[in-house]
């Protein structure tokens, strides 16, 4: 059984779910640390004040916010705290959205949702999102900060994405790119949808292993046993200029 | 446009297209420095080697890694750069999917694919490969490599352009074992009345009602702080105890809610209509 990180109760009308937040995710990058190469002893990050050039202990660091070039507003720890507002700990539902209106774009981190009491408050919940197919919108506050989460039925328990806020997606009409007014022609539209069908496949995350992971515990292993270790070198590929050519080409069976 | 992130090109089949990385999403959020109390002055984090208590500068920091006999590895960057593979500068598409089928939980982080380059080829192809997959509903799924990371990504066309998400492995979602009760399915009365209030919440999806309350909180407290005003932390409120009767706490919602008709933003948005259900 996983470790919860928040405990508290999801509202909505006036009902109340007590629930417990956990981990959906975690990373399983090669993670090493940093060490001195001449002596492979480990490093220490440590706070220096650049005024005395002395080291200071975490009690006394406070926040600053860049008003002007150099100019910083001080908070003291409990004055960031005072932006986290009341809220107690609640997930309170504003209103249910139809699940798939969310774009992906949106989802920052996910929980998974567990329960504190009997679970029978928190069956129904889930069952009635389930049958509605509507997704809980609401906010919360964690870690002394404020986030929008939605809250929907997965993989027979609940889970919690947090949502980016909409001004924190940038709109395409913002970039400068230029796409041929002409659209592409019938005959490369269908060949292009042939391609597409002839590999199509269905998703399974289980059918993609992280390879790049397993390359870097290999150099590890090669290292250890006292190998030398060189840098390959690679080609560059030629850009596409007849695209006809290349997607009959590519229908025939060739590979780049 | 700002500096792209990644330089490169995205191949299916013998297609190739070269594109920039730019990214789709900002933080807004209001970013800190910390500071010495006691002065003002801004804090340098600094390396020291704990052996031998002396500064340490970047191009003398090693990656080490312990194995599980106790003895450390120690790698440069440079023979880390090594096991990049040949995709490094190449999104080479693997097979297309349906982007219903992928959820949102393997989403990590979105930026979008710009066509580069001057040759109307390549963006006649970028254009191609846009209006392709809106019309089939079908995502790319292949990898890619930036910095020293090799990521699973899925690129797939968002408002006329082609967007890049990089993608969460399947063994780094945990397993859900143990979360959910378990016991018998609930009473069918119990999951209507639970239908009613949900649906009687009901809204369409407009991200653009939620505004980051906690970013706009925050500089409020800075102005404040500015104009040499106290602010105050909130004492923390107390928990709601679960209602005790569930079926009763249902039922109140929705007499307060019919009660409330034509007032509240969400009964008078129109979200009243019955979502159709994902398969």
């Amino acid at each position: 059984m996983p470790k919860s990180i928040w405990n508290g109760t999801i509202s909505f009308g006036l009902a109340h779910v007590p629930i417990k937040l956990y981990s959906a995710t975690e990373s399983k990058t090669v993670s090493f640390r940093e060490v001195h190469l001449s002596d492979g002893a480990p490093i220490e990050h440590r706070r220096i004040c650049s005024k005395e050039g002395k080291e200071i202990p975490y009690k006394e660091v406070v926040k600053g916010f860049e008003v002007a070039e150099d100019e910083y507003v001080v908070l003291e720890k409990d004055e960031v705290k005072a932006a986290a507002g009341a809220r107690g700990k609640v997930i309170e539902i504003e209103e249910f959205v139809p699940g798939d209106e969310i774009d992906p774009i949106f989802v920052e981190k996910t929980y998974f949702v567990g329960c504190r009491d009997d679970g029978d408050a928190y069956k129904v919940f889930r069952e009635a999102l389930e049958q509605t197919g509507r997704v809980g919108i609401g906010r919360f506050t964690f870690h002394d900060r404020e986030y929008l989460a939605a809250v929907r039925p997965l993989d027979g328990v609940l889970a919690l994405h947090t949502l980016r806020f909409h001004d924190e997606i940038i709109d395409p009409g913002d970039l400068d790119v230029t796409i041929p007014r002409k659209g592409p022609s019938q005959r490369e539209v269908k060949m292009a949808e042939q391609l597409v069908e002839s590999l199509h496949e269905k998703f399974d995350a289980t059918d993609h292993e992280d390879t790049y992971r397993e390359a870097v515990l290999d150099l590890i292993d090669r290292k250890a046993k006292g190998k030398k270790i060189e840098r390959p070198e690679f080609e560059e590929r030629e850009e596409t200029d007849d695209l006809v050519a290349a997607l009959q080409a590519s229908l025939k069976g060739g590979k780049s | 446009m700002p500096r792209p992130l990644w330089n490169g090109s995205l191949s299916f089949g013998l297609v190739n297209v070269p594109v920039q990385l730019t990214g789709a999403t900002r933080d807004l959020d209001l970013h800190f420095r910390q500071l010495h109390k006691k002065d003002g002055a801004p804090i340098e984090q600094r390396r020291y080697c704990s052996q031998d208590e002396v500064e340490v500068q970047w191009e003398e920091v090693g990656r080490g890694f312990e194995l599980d006999n106790g003895k450390q590895v120690v790698l440069t960057d440079e023979e880390l750069a090594s096991v990049q593979p040949e995709k490094t500068r190449t999104i080479d598409v693997q097979a297309f999917v349906d982007v219903d089928d992928v959820d949102p939980i393997y989403f990590d982080n979105t930026w979008f694919l710009v066509p580069a380059g001057d040759s109307q080829g390549t963006r006649r192809a970028y254009r191609l490969l846009v209006e392709v997959m809106e019309s089939t509903e079908r995502a790319a799924l292949g990898r890619f490599v930036m910095r020293t990371k090799e990521y699973l990504v899925l690129v797939r066309p968002r408002d006329g352009l082609l967007s890049l998400t990089t993608m969460r492995f399947h063994d780094e979602v945990r397993p859900t074992d143990g979360i959910a009760p378990g016991g018998r399915k609930p009473a069918k009365d119990k999951i209507e009345q639970a239908v009613a209030v949900i649906e009687s919440l009901g809204a369409d999806w407009d991200p653009e009602r939620y505004t980051d309350c906690y970013r706009e909180r925050l500089k409020r407290v800075v102005k404040q702080k500015q104009k040499g005003e106290k602010v105050k932390a909130p004492s923390e409120p107390k928990q709601p105890e679960p209602a005790p009767d569930l079926m009763e706490a249902l039922q109140a919602t929705l007499e307060r809610m019919g009660s409330s008709k034509g007032n509240g933003k969400s009964a008078s948005k129109g979200g009243r209509k019955k979502a159709a259900a994902k398969s």
